[in-house]
């Protein structure tokens, strides 16, 4: 049904008026000392999830509250470099299009911990080979600094056990 | 009205920028209201939360709070008004018969936002913003020279109820330490920096990050639980129009609309004789007389005599630090411990009967006004 000639009148007489959103004046805030060892493990390499002794959940990276539990979770667990993928998409945006093949974004379990992470794979791995529980590695930034992006990426590898036996110093 | 009483509370202590995020604050009330009650946090069955989008910075707040709110895998909402609002609700939730606990908190953390800004939104974008002079401080000060002329009553008299407040403040050990001021006068609340005139800052309450948890059991339940439980006998909830200039600021309409629901469901016939505490939740010094007087707690314009009886916020009231969101439920609360006879260091003796109120809006455009009452 058409619009009665009186409500476009009306329409056109509607005034928007300009807004601001201080965004900006936002801030968040984050007590890092909670997470002191994660990010001090970081630096030196090495991957520390944090187990909930209530319900054993190991959380990587750290969650401050379990949830299920109503605790703070305090026992820091070491994690190997191996993890394998929970779930994935491709990234689409406007950039990508210039790419060979869409931009994997994943969502990455490490080995040992209960909760995954958002994380990148390769720039080479095309997301048609991605699967469900796929093996993957740890590859650290050249420069670590002890900060969530210490991990670059993770790399897709053959087979975690070969990795972990690699690491022991054992030959395969 | 079906008994339903409040069994476990807990007040992070407010302070001007908490060293803790707002996730870490909002654990801390609601594991402590859980062990003040002895329950653990399979016992709830539902969590109200009271938030807001503007205040976190975050859209559907309420998200982000669930495993600190003690709400995972439970029935949980959320209300963007005021904690008291939030009570309501659980309280409606439980007389539904459908829950039986429920967790109920209030939190925000304004160091993290710009409170005043958000006000400004809170504003008619037709026709305040463009004019662009109505905020809560001014407001606040339109309030005050209203109340002031209907009466003709002084700017020393609000100064006196300023001070009244701080001063019972510096008895509240759950005052942030700027608004405790033991030996404040007269002359320096008049000689403090003008906010908007006649309202001066020291009428004005102190910005502080905080949150308040408590938890609602039925009857049953609740008797259980505690020896000490505190009834929610009445509740009343009125809204007054928007505009400012539509209402009569020396008075407050829905405040007296919803303490008269409140009692007549509380059976309350003499609210001045009856009550013995009173925690509102004023935005000024001067919102506290404007909303005691509504309340009925005294006559109009004879609100500073409730100063020398000591009943009107014995906590120092929002001039002991104001957190947005948990100030009705920190209102509560404090009635909640006056009741319970556990208000360290500014307990009322003898305390039975008391109303607590949350608000919402400028001027106090929305209030909500419960009875809480002891004993069996």
């Amino acid at each position: 049904m058409p619009l009665p000639e009186y409500i476009k009148k009306d329409y056109k007489r509607t005034r928007t008026m300009k807004g601001s959103w201080y965004l900006t004046s936002y801030k968040y805030k984050f007590n890092l000392s909670r997470i002191k060892e994660y990010l001090k493990g970081l630096k030196n390499g090495i991957l520390l999830g944090l187990k909930c002794r209530s319900c054993n959940t190991v959380s990587f990276p750290p969650r401050l509250i379990c949830g299920r539990c109503l605790v703070k979770p305090d026992q820091w667990v070491r994690l190997p470099e191996t993890a394998s993928i929970a779930t994935g998409s491709a990234n689409y945006d406007e950039e990508d299009k210039k790419r060979e093949h869409p931009f994997p974004v994943i969502a990455v379990r490490q080995d040992g911990a209960d909760t995954a992470l958002i994380h990148n794979i390769s720039d080479d791995v095309d997301f048609n080979s991605i699967y469900i529980g796929m093996p993957l590695k740890v590859v650290w930034a050249k420069e670590r600094n002890g900060l969530y992006l210490d991990i670059d990426h993770y790399e897709p590898i053959e087979d975690p056990a070969i990795e972990l036996n690699k690491k022991e110093g054992s030959v395969d | 009205m079906d008994k339903v009483a409040i069994v476990g509370f807990y007040q992070v202590k407010p302070g001007l920028d908490l060293m803790m995020s707002p996730y870490e604050m909002l654990f801390e009330a609601t594991r402590g209201a859980l062990d003040h009650a002895g329950l653990k946090r399979d016992d709830l069955s539902t969590v109200i939360g009271c938030n807001n989008d503007y205040y976190d910075g975050k859209t559907i707040s309420n998200c982000f709070k669930v495993e600190a709110g003690g709400a995972y895998m439970k029935d949980e909402s959320k209300v963007e008004m005021d904690g008291a609002h939030a009570v309501m609700y659980g309280l409606m939730r439980i007389l539904s018969g459908n829950h039986k606990l429920a967790m109920v908190y209030g939190i925000s953390a304004p160091s993290c936002f710009p409170y005043e800004s958000v006000r400004i939104l809170e504003t008619d974008p037709t026709f305040d913003r463009p004019i662009n002079l109505l905020n809560g401080y001014t407001a606040g000060g339109m309030q005050m020279r209203a109340y002031l002329n209907a009466f003709g009553l002084s700017e020393e008299d609000i100064a006196k109820v300023a001070v009244y407040n701080l001063k019972n403040a510096a008895k509240n050990p759950l005052a942030i330490p700027e608004a405790q001021k033991t030996n404040i006068t007269v002359d320096e609340v008049l000689n403090s920096e003008m906010l908007s005139a006649p309202l001066k800052k020291l009428m004005y309450p102190i910005l502080c990050d905080g949150v308040t948890a408590l938890i609602l059991a039925p009857e049953r339940q609740a008797r259980k639980i505690t020896d000490k439980p505190v009834w929610i006998t009445g509740v009343g909830h009125f809204n007054d129009t928007y505009y400012l200039g539509d209402r009569d600021l020396s008075s407050c309409s829905s405040m007296e609309k919803a303490a008269e629901k409140a009692y007549k469901i509380a059976g309350i016939n003499n609210p001045k004789s009856e009550i013995n505490v009173a925690e509102l939740f004023g935005h000024t010094a001067c919102e506290d007389l404007i909303l005691a007087e509504a309340a009925g707690l005294a006559d109009k314009g004879k609100g500073l005599s409730l100063i020398d009886t000591g009943k009107l916020n014995p906590s120092g009231g929002t001039m002991a630090g104001y957190t947005p969101a948990a100030n009705g439920l920190t209102r509560i609360v404090e009635a909640v411990k006056q009741i319970r006879g556990e208000a360290e260091g500014h307990q009322i003796s003898g305390a039975n009967k008391a109303i607590a109120s949350g608000q919402v809006g400028f001027c106090a455009q929305n209030n909500i006004v419960y009875v809480l009452e002891g004993g069996e």
